[in-house]
């Protein structure tokens, strides 16, 4: 074995190895429920409907279609940075940097109302409970795209 | 667990081993001044054009990561919005990076940290309009000393060392210039909170700072009087202000009049908060300006509102106008003039132009000589609709180029909409019914429960192409430019209650503002509609189902040469979305790749390639969850390869030579994916 080959063979197996220490970091085996099954009660959107406006819509605009400085929350664009994600990620990542003048200062349940409002936007449908405040519970829910054609 | 991660350890080191056994040689090659990115968009220009070579259609996609750096630690939080490009010179690459809007110095072949710094502005950085790393910062040098300038969040004007990252203590007030102050008005209500500042990179020609302003988004404004947008210069040496241009004429000064009824006295906005472009060998600099206060109405400022969404050109060293002109007279489509004019020297009919391009939300490229200011082909003035919301004046005629032909959608019709299908089709009909639809430049309506909601707009607030502007060959005089094909913008105005805005109208939809901005107890005006008990469910999804409510192409890349304003060939940039190939209602049907709706992509043109990023994240058989960068044959427009981000590109790409090696750097963040700067290279073995 030449040189030029063992660099080519161990920069293969470091790709490889790499590829697998980011894949090692996101979420585990895949969560039981989905945004499909009704994980939000319409009340919870309704409350988080007026929450949304007061602090979200100035940015990502009335109907959630993003402005210059904010991504849409409807739409294909947003579908597809969540897809195959949880809804644990997504509210994660609303605590973590929203609203953007002062993260963090909404309630874990103001949160959790934002998101289902979100959730009623996007079609997903309501259910009979509401949604977690916890990231731990939400990271249990599966956020697709579309609706899975195949359900128990 | 453990072990595993022990032989992780073990494993990166010998990884960390190899890369250092299997580094290229030193190469011979020189460092010359095209291995270089010395200010954002590569050249005062706003070219983004490196004429290098060494990546190429032939070995795009065997690029590899070869560096990386996360930005979450330059900041009191993460941020998912990094739309930096970095500079490069003398072998050190520098970039805003973090929540913090750091300055950062790397090492150009490695990544390795050579030193930081970074402001902390309290509260006046807390309440600034725009926030997070912004897009860049600029470089200087006199042949001696090299200087590093950016604007904080917080509007301050920063000189550093570039060799160690200290504030340059001669510059300024040690090192700082407070551009809240100085400005010809005074910045209310405080200087804490007052609502100014940039995201923009600073411009610097000769010896001379550009820096203009941006403002909160301008949708729904508390009141018609806000800060105004000044455009200022400043000495690179001492931080002195040479000159300010008004972009809202004081009394007395050119334009004035075009403010009736005294609305240039309280009007705001009107910055210049994107990349401005400055030839050095004319002396003359492009400032390509915003919209007046209240994007979407303009009652409360008739007239055309000079320079409001107009390029101007002025003297570099005295700020002096030489010419300007107006795209959008009395602005109400929020069309700022959203990217860096270009630079280009052509050839029309055969005699040689200095022209400057300016790409647009709108899809127009506008092409003067930029001497003069004359339009190379004919811009005419042709009636336009007129509307009929209470207390706004129109303008009866909008200037429209008659070459190039649009390069992207600037209006809405029936047939614009999605029509994969019959069924589709009518329910996209049937959502467009509750709107009114145009050409470019059909004004924005009343919103009313029984319809119109408001006018379906496109190529308006967040269409056509925005802040990364476009790209351009030099060599070959063709334009390359990425544009949002279907970001629609549904535009409806709601009467605002007054404790809520002194405007009389401001973006919203019927049913929904009372509930939205209403105080309590509070009686909205005279036209808006009746309050309900319960919110009216009056949301309309512009998508179906996630589908765009538009027809491919989603996002487009258009050639255009500037000798003859043609369009040689326009793709759809960008995988089809996963919504789209994996929708039901398409099973079985065969869609050519659709591009996606994103509207920050820059591009990058070199040697022989058009190179850019996508701006959603897709799953597909050939990548995981991510993005993907790609390279075009900038001849003919033909995908010659691709290499997987793991997030989309929401900064433009920048290339440069180091140690005889050709890099590209793009920002990537969005969604769960926080910001990352990522420098590719080819492995050692293609060389």
């Amino acid at each position: 074995m030449n040189f030029l080959r063992l660099g080519s063979t161990v920069t293969l197996s470091c790709a490889l190895f790499l590829l697998s220490s980011v894949r090692a970091q996101e979420p585990a085996a895949p969560a039981a429920r989905s945004v499909w099954d009704g994980v939000y009660t319409e009340d919870q959107a309704k409350r988080g409907e007026p929450v949304y406006h007061k602090e979200c819509a100035a940015c990502h605009g009335d109907q959630l279609t993003g402005g210059e400085s904010a991504p849409p929350l409807t739409g294909g664009a947003f579908l597809s940075n969540w897809n195959g994600l949880t809804l644990g990620d997504l509210f994660d990542r609303i605590r973590k940097t929203m609203p953007q003048t002062n993260p963090g200062r909404l309630t874990r349940q103001q949160d959790a109302d934002i998101l289902a409002f979100m959730l009623s936007r996007n079609k997903f449908p309501s259910g009979k409970t509401e949604l977690y405040r916890q990231s731990e519970m939400l990271k249990e829910i599966r956020f697709e795209s579309e609706k899975p054609t195949e359900k128990k | 667990m453990r072990d595993r991660k022990m032989f992780r350890l073990q494993f990166g080191l010998l990884c960390a081993a190899a890369a250092v056994l299997f580094s290229p040689p030193a190469s011979p090659q020189s460092q010359t001044k095209n291995g270089d990115w010395p200010s954002y968009a590569a050249d005062l220009a706003g070219t983004r054009y490196r004429p290098l070579d060494q990546i190429n259609a032939s070995n795009f996609s065997d690029l590899e990561i070869a560096w990386r750096i996360k930005t979450d630690n330059f900041g009191d939080r993460p941020e998912y919005k990094l739309e930096g490009t970095p500079l490069m010179v003398n072998g050190v690459l520098y970039a805003t990076a973090g929540s913090r809007r750091a300055v950062i110095a790397l090492d150009p072949g490695t990544g390795e940290l050579l030193w930081i710094h970074g402001e902390h502005e309290g509260k006046r950085g807390g309440a600034a309009p725009r926030q997070l790393s912004g897009r860049g910062l600029a470089y200087w040098s006199d042949g001696k000393e090299e200087r590093i300038l950016y604007v904080t969040p917080g509007y301050r004007l920063i000189c550093l060392n570039a060799k160690n990252g200290q504030p340059v203590s001669s510059f300024g007030k040690d090192g700082i210039v407070d551009l809240k102050l100085d400005d010809d008005q005074e910045i209310f209500p405080d200087l804490v909170t007052g609502e100014i500042g940039i995201q923009s990179a600073p411009v610097v020609a000769g010896n001379t700072i550009i820096i203009g302003a941006a403002f909160r988004e301008g949708m729904t404004p508390r009141s018609m009087r806000n800060n105004k947008g000044y455009v200022r210069g400043f000495d690179v040496r001492t931080g002195k202000r040479l000159w300010i241009f008004h972009t809202i004429p004081k009394k007395g000064e050119f334009g004035y009049d075009t403010w009736e009824k005294d609305s240039a006295e309280y009007t705001g906005n009107t910055g210049v908060w994107t990349q401005i472009t400055v030839d050095e060998q004319l002396g003359l600099a492009y400032l390509p300006v915003e919209s007046p206060t209240s994007d979407f109405y303009g009652g409360h400022r008739p007239g055309n509102n000079l320079f409001g969404e107009t390029l101007v050109c002025v003297d570099l060293k005295t700020g002096e106008r030489k010419w300007h002109f107006q795209l959008v007279h009395h602005p109400l489509w929020d069309m700022d003039i959203s990217s860096a004019p270009i630079l280009a020297d052509i050839t029309v009919d055969g005699k040689p132009v200095k022209a400057v391009a300016q790409p647009s939300k709108q899809g127009f490229l506008y092409v003067f000589d930029r001497i003069t200011g004359k339009p190379v082909w004919p811009i005419p003035e042709k009636p336009v609709e007129v509307g009929s919301v209470p207390g706004e004046t129109y303008s009866h005629t909008q200037p429209i180029p008659s070459n190039p032909p649009a390069y992207s959608r600037n209006g809405v019709s029936v047939d614009d909409l999605i029509d994969f299908t019959p069924a589709l089709h009518d329910r996209a009909k049937e959502i467009a019914s509750k709107y009114h639809l145009g050409p470019v430049f059909t004004p924005p309506t009343a919103s009313k429960l029984e319809g119109p909601l408001g006018t379906l707009t496109i190529g308006t607030a967040s269409g056509g192409t925005n802040w990364p502007g476009g790209s351009y060959d030099p060599e070959t005089h063709i334009a390359y430019i990425y544009a949002c094909n279907a970001c629609v913008e549904p535009i409806g105005l709601v009467a605002a209650p007054k404790d809520v805005s002194d405007i009389a109208y401001i973006a919203g939809t019927a049913g929904q503002e009372v509930t939205i901005l209403r105080g309590p107890g509070e009686n909205a005006g005279a036209d808006s509609p009746k309050p309900k008990k319960k919110p009216a469910s009056q949301y309309v999804p512009m998508n179906i189902d996630g589908l765009p409510l538009m027809k491919p192409p989603y996002g487009t890349i258009s050639a255009i040469n500037l000798d003859t304003g043609e369009i040689l060939w326009q793709i759809a940039h960008g995988e089809t979305p996963d919504v789209v190939r994996n929708s039901p209602a398409l099973k079985g049907m065969t869609i050519p790749r659709t591009g996606q709706e994103t509207y920050n992509i820059g591009t990058l043109v070199t040697k022989s390639l058009v190179i850019a990023g996508e701006g959603q994240v897709t799953t597909t058989a050939d990548h995981p969850r991510g993005a993907m960068l790609r390279a075009y044959d900038k001849k003919t427009g033909k995908e010659v390869g691709a290499v997987f981000m793991p997030a989309p590109q929401t900064g433009s790409p920048m290339t440069y030579v180091h140690n005889g090696k050709q890099y590209i750097v793009v920002a990537v963040s969005g969604g769960p994916y926080s910001g990352e700067y990522i420098a590719y290279t080819l492995p050692s073995e293609s060389e």
